[in-house]
């Protein structure tokens, strides 16, 4: 998966601090957000005093189910833990290598080519994508918490279920289900798709929530998914019945201590590596306990009966901790954790479904607590009420007029805090996503992963030295006849292995990102090698490379005689080395503006070479030409 | 919920999601760069292992450094004839991760190529007439193919013949500055000669001594050798008469090797399980002349070493090396060869023949002790290997 490889560390001073100012500057955004909503909200109730008699009807409502409430609060908090997860400083670059590579790696090659192009997308703008995963965590987390019923509950339920299955596919690669080795004990079916379920649930309608048939059902649901996942934790072939096969650690034992390799406390560690050495000397005896824990509380829970499901409860609950515990090691340590893996979100799926099951129906909760929709106890209750959160004002009238400032500062103080604070949560949401999709609306990645790698360029003002060569199509080129364009200069060797095709590469993806202005930049280079000098060299490189239908592109050479006065004038050391070496030069690209004054000198050394550092380096290009085009 | 309710829910959630998809994972406007091709890897064949000897001077290839990847470079060494040291020859300015190719050796001149590695796609070609002092660039060619004799070269190095990893042959003279095509293996197997040999895949290009040029390959056919040459305008066979014995015997022409005014061809018989090496010269009055075959049962050749007199070796996968002493001689086998990352031999003029073998940075020179049954250290070449410098 090259495209995600951008040689930096995860540590990366650069990118940690980039990724820490745009937290902050969109954390200010989000609190201004939340502040100025809310004042507006106080003070049209306060100077607005006909819209209160209006909103005070909307208090009167029926509780929220239970079992809905459990997912709605359990999961939010899981959004918003997940969020600032996402804060961690090396998710921005080591999100892409570390977490989304390793676990596509073992998928089928169609569900890593996803992944790859998704993992790739991310190297391209990991600042406004990591920042970007944590306000739309966040913001989905609070918008689910503060949003208890009606249309904006619902909205954001579906809102974190499509986000679900978006961090599912392509975070965590389908949650492994087209991998080996799938075991609910290491996470399957993946916890995001937890989140997605929760999120259809949530967005149920209200008198769904009021039948025990949804509690059973939910159950039901659960209890068929861990019968099927104690046949898959039975079936032979998988490693899972061996702690050690032939010297080697079994299945289950090498994803504990896979776990091991990450930085956790001392005491988890010890219990982990306790674990690892009771599965790999009696692996058959913990699996087959997994196979009957598994299969007889998934009898249980299909059964409903409600004693018996409590019980079963109460036994997932402390096998699935035990399990969060010694094989998923809690899963959000080690700086790249991204989630607390799937068996709080499992075990959050499984109570609401109990308490689904015992909740007493809506009619007999209507009657115990009258409101003014008890007579209509089984109907969507909050979707009635929504007409009467609105201004009496709103009725009746075209959207144009509810746009007008009296009626939206109407509209403003009859809401209810909750909604006013759900759309600020909204906002925060859309201050990730926005942020995101604008960067990708470019098609070139961020200059920061240059800037990364080789550091900030340095700021030049002397005339450039001028020279006269010969180009890739025999033609004699002097640099003074580009007086009036700005130049992007480079040393190239043809023959080389590695650093000068990839330059090349972020010198052609500069040219397509400065197509508007072809006919203001000229890219050079400069042949580095005085044995491979002809120009037939440049031709088969200008081919290899793809380069010979770039018209603003100019390869130059000449005798090693013309061209080492060019290299001293650049301070361009070529360097012959010994044993099959190949030839030993400094990576640099020089800024030339209109004026023929050398004005930026880029260290140039490409890295890994991957998608994202060379369309960096060719944003980074393209950027240092407009700046000598506007200053010149 | 009302449908209208509804609605407007899932228009939210999908402009949310469209947004939060198209930020996260990707978009249409795919970066160009992803178009470039992966650098490829280093790996050459181990047979691309060998020694080359005149009367003049003994040339040997062999990899070094790590035993795959960008740090695995390729070393050419030279023992002039009458020295007793071996010294370093690799052309300089020009990475040789991919294998080295040799040509046209004559006297002091040598032609090399070197073969594609990581993001270098072609072959940059370059020939010096001095043992290596000076080096001077030919025409880059298109990727060499992955065996032994990819590349030719008259004497001197003026006419140049390469073979290229797509089958194609092409032609050029070492100042002109490209390649012109001759012909690909597809092309040449729908020919007459091409038919009765059932050409598979071309091996080996070279110059006969009379500077005809040879293209040689593997036959389907049975008791045919491939070796090919274009005379009035079409293509002939050009191979010797096999012995009635390998009449059944699919041939396979291993090597084509042109030096001292006489092409060596390098022949494998297989018939069944049965695996014999056999030798053929071509002098200059155009008149093959064959060895007796020599059974090697199932092991594999490793690599190969030519004498500047018709003489060859061949380093076998058991370890030990066949020696064939020239035309009318006798196969004889070695003792078991030192062992080393890679093996070859050498057969420099009226001398005993050198083991070479090369792990790491060194090279060992082995020479065979006074009874002839156990290899000594003769030389040892430290090579100072740069590295991480194709990384």
């Amino acid at each position: 998966m090259p495209g995600m490889n951008t040689g930096l560390n995860t540590s990366d001073p650069t990118v940690v601090a980039a990724f820490k100012h745009a937290l902050l500057h969109q954390g200010i955004v989000a609190f201004l957000l939340f502040a100025v909503l809310v004042l507006a909200w106080v003070s049209v109730r306060e100077f607005w005093p006909g819209s209160i008699a209006t909103a005070g009807r909307a208090e009167a409502r029926l509780p929220e189910p239970p079992a809905r409430r459990l997912l709605r609060i359990g999961f939010a908090v899981l959004w918003i833990i997940d969020g600032i997860l996402q804060g961690q400083p090396a998710m921005a670059v080591g999100l892409p290598s570390q977490v989304i590579k390793p676990t596509a790696e073992s998928s089928p090659s169609w569900v890593q080519h996803l992944v790859n192009w998704a993992g790739t997308s991310w190297s391209y703008h990991p600042i406004q994508a990591a920042a970007g995963a944590v306000w739309i965590q966040v913001g989905i987390g609070v918008w689910l918490l503060l949003a208890s019923r009606g249309r904006m509950s619902q909205l954001a339920a579906l809102t974190s279920a499509g986000w679900g299955l978006v961090v599912w596919v392509f975070g965590e690669s389908f949650g492994g289900i087209f991998a080996p080795g799938l075991s609910w004990l290491t996470g399957a079916p993946g916890a995001v798709l937890c989140y997605s379920v929760a999120g259809v649930l949530i967005a149920l309608p209200y008198r769904y929530w009021g039948r025990q048939l949804t509690g059973r059902l939910m159950l039901g649901c659960f209890g068929v998914f861990l019968v099927a996942m104690a046949l898959l934790q039975a079936w032979p072939g998988r490693g899972f019945w061996q702690g050690e096969m032939h010297g080697q650690p079994g299945t289950l034992t090498a994803a504990v201590q896979s776990m091991l390799t990450q930085s956790q406390p001392s005491g988890l560690a010890d219990a982990l590596s306790w674990f690892a050495s009771v599965v790999r000397t009696h692996g058959f005896a913990i699996n087959l306990t997994a196979v009957i824990v598994l299969a007889g509380i998934g009898v249980v829970f299909v059964s409903g009966r409600h004693r018996a499901a409590r019980v079963a409860l109460i036994a997932l609950a402390v096998f699935g901790l035990a399990d969060w515990v010694l094989v998923q090691d809690l899963g959000f340590l080690g700086g790249m954790g991204t989630d607390p893996n799937s068996m709080i979100p499992m075990l959050l799926l499984a109570t609401s479904g109990y308490l689904g099951l015992t909740t007493r129906p809506a009619a007999e909760e209507a009657a115990a607590a009258p409101t003014p929709a008890q007579a209509a106890p089984e109907q969507d209750v909050p979707v009635r009420e929504a007409p009467v959160q609105e201004a009496p004002a709103q009725a009746g009238v075209g959207w144009r007029q509810r746009l007008q400032p009296g009626n939206l500062l109407g509209a403003l103080g009859a809401a209810p805090l909750v909604t006013v604070t759900s759309v600020s949560a909204v906002g925060v949401v859309l201050l990730g996503a926005i942020p995101m999709a604008a960067a990708q609306a470019s098609s070139a990645a961020t200059p920061i992963l240059a800037q990364a790698l080789d550091g900030s360029s340095a700021p030049l003002n002397s005339q450039a030295t001028g020279f006269t060569l010969t180009d890739q199509d025999g033609t004699r080129v002097s640099l003074a006849s580009f007086r009036g364009k700005a130049v992007l200069l480079t040393f190239l060797d043809p023959v080389c292995v590695t650093d000068c095709p990839l330059i090349a590469q972020e010198f052609k993806e500069a040219s397509q990102l400065l197509a508007g202005q072809q006919s203001h930049v000229e890219l050079l280079a400069v042949n580095v090698n005085p044995l491979y000098s002809q120009v037939s060299y440049l031709q088969a490189f200008d081919r290899e490379e793809g380069l010979t239908g770039i018209p603003d592109w100019r390869y130059l050479t000449g005798s090693p005689a013309q061209l080492r006065p060019v290299w001293k004038s650049y301070g361009i050391v070529s360097e012959t080395l010994p044993a099959g070496s190949m030839l030993g030069h400094s990576d640099t690209a020089f800024v030339i503006n209109p004026d023929g004054r050398l004005v930026e000198e880029l260290d140039f050394d490409p890295g890994p070479g991957s998608e994202a550092t060379i369309s960096s380096f060719a944003t980074e290009l393209a950027n240092a030409a407009d700046q000598a085009l506007n200053q010149s | 919920m009302s449908r209208h309710r509804l609605a407007t829910s899932l228009a939210g959630l999908l402009t949310l999601t469209a947004a939060a998809f198209s930020a996260g994972c990707g978009s249409s406007a795919a970066p160009p760069a992803g178009s470039r091709p992966a650098a490829r890897g280093t790996a050459a064949a181990n047979e691309l292992a060998y020694s080359q000897a005149t009367s003049q001077a003994t040339w040997a290839v062999l990899p070094m450094g790590a035993t795959s990847g960008p740090n695995e470079f390729w070393q050419l060494f030279l023992l002039p004839a009458g020295r007793a040291q071996w010294a370093l020859d690799t052309p300089p300015d020009i990475a040789t991760n991919g294998a080295i190719e040799l040509a046209g050796l004559s006297g002091t001149s040598i032609v090399t190529g070197v073969r594609p590695s990581l993001y270098l796609a072609y072959s940059p070609v370059s020939l010096t007439r001095d043992d290596g002092r000076v080096w001077a660039a030919a025409p880059p060619a298109e990727g060499l193919a992955d065996v032994p004799d990819a590349l030719a070269a008259t004497p001197g190095g003026d006419s140049l013949l390469a073979l290229d990893e797509a089958g194609q042959t092409s032609i050029a003279s070492s100042t002109s500055t490209s390649w012109t095509p001759l012909v690909t293996a597809r092309a040449l197997a729908s020919t007459a000669p091409g038919r009765a040999c059932g050409l598979s895949q071309l091996t080996a290009v070279a110059y006969s001594p009379g500077g005809e040029r040879l293209l040689a390959g593997d036959c389907d056919q049975p008791g045919v050798a491939g070796i090919f040459t274009r005379t009035a305008g079409a293509w002939r066979a050009a191979g010797p008469v096999l012995p009635p014995g390998l009449a059944s015997s699919r041939i396979q022409v291993l090597r084509l090797v042109t030096a001292e005014g006489r092409t060596t061809a390098l022949l494998q018989a297989r018939t069944g399980r049965r695996t014999e090496l056999m030798t053929a010269w071509l002098g200059t009055g155009g008149t093959w002349t064959t060895s007796a075959p020599v059974s090697i049962a199932g092991a594999a050749v490793r690599s190969t070493a030519f004498g500047p007199s018709g003489g060859l070796a061949v380093v076998l996968s058991t370890g030990h090396a066949e020696i064939l002493s020239g035309l009318g001689g006798s196969w004889h086998q070695t003792p078991l060869l030192p062992a080393g990352r890679a093996v070859t031999m050498a057969l420099p003029a009226g001398d005993r023949p050198d083991a070479l073998t090369a792990t790491g940075g060194i090279l060992t020179v082995w020479q065979l002790g006074d009874h002839g049954t156990r290899w000594t250290t003769a030389q040892t070449v430290k090579v100072p290997i740069q590295y991480g410098s194709s990384s």
